[in-house]
């Protein structure tokens, strides 16, 4: 009896066994585990990044989201390495770099197509600048910014000064700068571009470093607009109300610019971002926010960007991978940041109408630099620009900031850059196309 | 080699066979992390590689453009040469009267030692952040020193005549490392040469030409290449502080190398310049050891 008996037990236990394992196997099956890359910073800390996902995980309990949060160099040399090798790619990334776009899956149907989200609830110029590429939909923005001028308005009051207005001219910068620049208080009128980017070539005169077909630097790079736009840089530079690029590099906070200087009021202009924006509001600091100056008549273009969250093209859970994208970059997961991170303003127009300070005057001028034409318009076209154009022609940038040529030699230098940057183009246009 | 196994008795046989197993984590970890990298090298400096797109072979392309129209080529070669003839023979010299100075028998000797030595363990971003305040013209510690004296101090990092020795001065103060190498060699110098010498009434400068450095010299010619091949590879600094600049004057090999390989997304070009400097460190190296025999004295 006992042997019939324990027989009949061990058959049951063993069944049990079975179907429990059975019964587990399919829940794993059910449940899938998204992994995503990501960076964190003060706009994305890394608590507000994981209640995002808790309160996705939340909504779809089938859904895990693995997320790996890295330092941006890390992260940079670990997308490269895995996209190289052509495994490990995570299911979900921020597609920094141009050079992996084409490793984004393609969502245009899926956008077009999801009662869920719809283009038209993100800014038009993000949207289109950021994540169009080769005319397809390869990621959604998130987390945008731009450069503005900020301007310290107690330092403007203390020295007698009206305030920039949005319409106000490269020169009218020298000119306040000047007028703010007080030698007994240590304190300087404004700063001083930091590098040769887009957006002093088209607010000083409309003009690009090279043809719009990438094949000619010759009458760009060195022609009349151009070298308006070195030759005000000159003058800038020369007009003793700005730091030199050794005081910039030291005062200001490490990568972030002169905020600190800004800051402490040794700083009455600055070129800064949404980050070193609420910098200055947590310092008390009494400041306003415009464009950066432009020629009169043209228009007026901005240095925006967006980070932009990609699903894999290769990855084996790309429905499950559409749903957090959708959540992360939508108003819910942008909402979550928006309110946690400190800086994070989302590419979603009607979510930057709640945020908290939307009433002051520096957030509405903040807005006016977002609606401006930005200069990544171009640059997405040009990807030889940044990584190797710009690199060619920097001499001419470097020759100013040191002082070491003098004003009637901007078209000279200028001139010398051609060979230089046409080399540049040559070798890179074939590769990366542009 | 097969026959060779089958001479060896079965002993010899375990025997080597344990020797293969000890000697397997080196060979793997050669294999992996160093034989097939450089291999892998040797092939992308053929092709043409963006990482998003497999690579293409374009044959001797990257060579040719490095040879011949490469600008940034020449001027980062010459940023790294220059470096190298300041930084090396000036670390190698003042690390052995550094180590001449630590081999003093003078009480807290230990505490002078491990002082100077804490700049060869700290990392170098770490160092490069801490010179940044150092060498700041305004309100740096050595302007502020300078300006005690009456002297404007330069510009440092941010001159472009000055960025270079400002980066070779950073390397320079590393210099403990050195010294504890020689500090090594000095102490491995038999006392009694130098009681024979004084016995017969060498001078202390004669005594120093005449023993220490030539049975310091197997030290001095180890130290040789350890930093020839370190001052080749400066990047960090670049890196952190100067960026290239200004003008490309910190514009060194390695951080050309970096931007076209991860800014540049030119992995083809980059294995080149990789390949390109790998041969000029071992040409280098070479070149050392030959002349060695002439120079370095082996008492043995």
């Amino acid at each position: 009896m006992n042997n019939v008996f324990f027989k009949k037990a061990l058959t049951l236990a063993s069944l049990l066994v079975l179907l429990l394992c059975g019964i587990g196997g399919a829940a794993a099956q059910d449940t899938v585990t998204l992994t995503w890359w990501t960076t964190s910073g003060r706009d994305s800390p890394e608590p507000a990044i994981r209640n995002v996902i808790a309160a996705f995980e939340a909504e779809h309990p089938n859904i895990k989201v693995d997320v790996s949060i890295m330092a941006e160099g890390a992260y940079n040399d670990l997308m490269s390495t895995a996209i190289a090798a052509g495994e490990g790619v995570p299911d979900l990334a921020w597609y920094w770099s141009n050079n992996w776009l084409p490793q984004a899956l393609d969502i245009t149907d899926r956008l077009d197509n999801d009662p869920d989200i719809s283009r038209d609830i993100f800014h038009t110029e993000y949207f289109n600048n950021w994540v169009v590429w080769n005319d397809m939909v390869i990621a959604l923005p998130y987390d945008i910014g731009a450069n503005f001028v900020m301007y310290n308005k107690d330092v403007f009051d203390d020295e007698g000064v009206p305030y920039p207005t949005q319409d106000w001219t490269p020169e009218d910068y020298i000119e306040i700068a000047k007028a703010l620049r007080n030698e007994d208080k240590r304190r300087w009128g404004g700063d001083r571009p930091r590098g040769p980017f887009r957006a002093l070539w088209r607010n000083m005169g409309a003009t690009n470093p090279y043809s719009d077909d990438s094949t000619t630097v010759e009458g760009y790079i060195n022609g009349p607009e151009s070298v308006a736009a070195y030759t005000w840089l000159w003058d800038l530079v020369n007009s003793g109300a700005t730091p030199t690029p050794a005081d910039l590099e030291v005062l200001g906070t490490e990568g972030t610019g002169p905020v600190d200087l800004f800051i402490a009021g040794r700083l009455g202009m600055a070129t800064l971002n949404p980050g070193s924006m609420v910098s200055t509001l947590e310092a008390g600091v009494n400041f306003g926010v415009v464009p950066e100056p432009r020629v009169p008549g043209n228009e007026n273009w901005v240095h925006g960007w967006a980070l932009r969250a990609g699903i894999w093209k290769d990855s084996e859970h790309p429905d499950e991978a559409w749903e957090f994208l959708k959540f992360w970059n939508g108003p819910p997961g942008q909402r979550i940041l928006m309110e946690q991170g400190l800086g994070h303003f989302p590419p979603i127009p009607s979510l930057l109408a709640e945020y908290e300070h939307a009433d002051t005057e520096w957030y509405q001028g903040f807005l006016t630099v977002l609606d401006a034409t930005q200069t990544a318009s171009w640059r997405k076209d040009h990807p030889c620009w940044r990584g190797a154009v710009i690199r060619g022609v920097r001499d001419a940038w470097d020759l100013i900031m040191l002082g070491e040529i003098e004003r009637d030699e901007v078209q000279a230098t200028l001139d010398a850059m051609v060979e230089p940057g046409q080399a540049a183009l040559d070798e890179c246009v074939p590769r990366l196309g542009g | 080699m097969l026959s060779t196994w089958r001479k060896l008795t079965p002993q010899e046989r375990r025997d080597a066979k344990t020797g293969y197993l000890a000697l397997s984590p080196w060979m793997v970890g050669f294999v992996v992390f160093y034989a097939f990298p450089i291999i892998a090298t040797i092939y992308f400096s053929f092709n043409e590689w963006t990482l998003a797109e497999p690579p293409t072979w374009i044959g001797l392309d990257n060579y040719v453009r490095m040879f011949t129209r490469d600008p940034l080529f020449v001027s980062s070669l010459r940023a790294t040469t220059l470096f190298v003839i300041i930084s090396l023979p000036t670390k190698l010299v003042l690390g052995l009267m550094l180590a001449l100075l630590l081999n003093l028998k003078i009480p807290g000797m230990n505490a002078f030692r491990t002082i100077f030595f804490i700049p060869a363990v700290i990392s170098g971003v770490a160092v490069s952040l801490m010179w940044i305040w150092f060498l700041n013209p305004d309100t740096g510690v050595v302007n502020t020193l300078l300006s005690y004296f009456g002297i404007r101090g330069p510009l440092w990092f941010w001159d472009l005549h000055w960025a270079l020795p400002s980066v070779a001065i950073m390397s320079i103060w590393k210099v403990g490392g050195a010294a504890i190498i020689y500090l090594a060699g000095l102490q491995n110098i038999p006392a009694h040469l130098y009681e024979a010498a004084e016995i017969d009434g060498a001078s202390k400068w004669s005594r120093f030409w005449r023993i220490t450095l030539p049975l310091l010299t197997p030290t001095l010619f180890f130290q040789l290449i350890i930093e020839l091949i370190d001052a080749f590879k400066i990047f960090t600094e670049a890196y952190v502080i100067t960026h290239g600049g200004p003008l490309k004057a910190t514009y060194f090999f390695l951080y050309y190398f970096y931007e076209e390989a991860f800014r540049n997304a030119n992995m083809g070009y980059a294995s080149a310049l990789a390949l390109f400097l790998l041969v000029v460190i071992l040409s280098a190296t070479v070149f050392v050891v030959r002349t060695s025999k002439g120079w370095v004295y082996y008492e043995n």
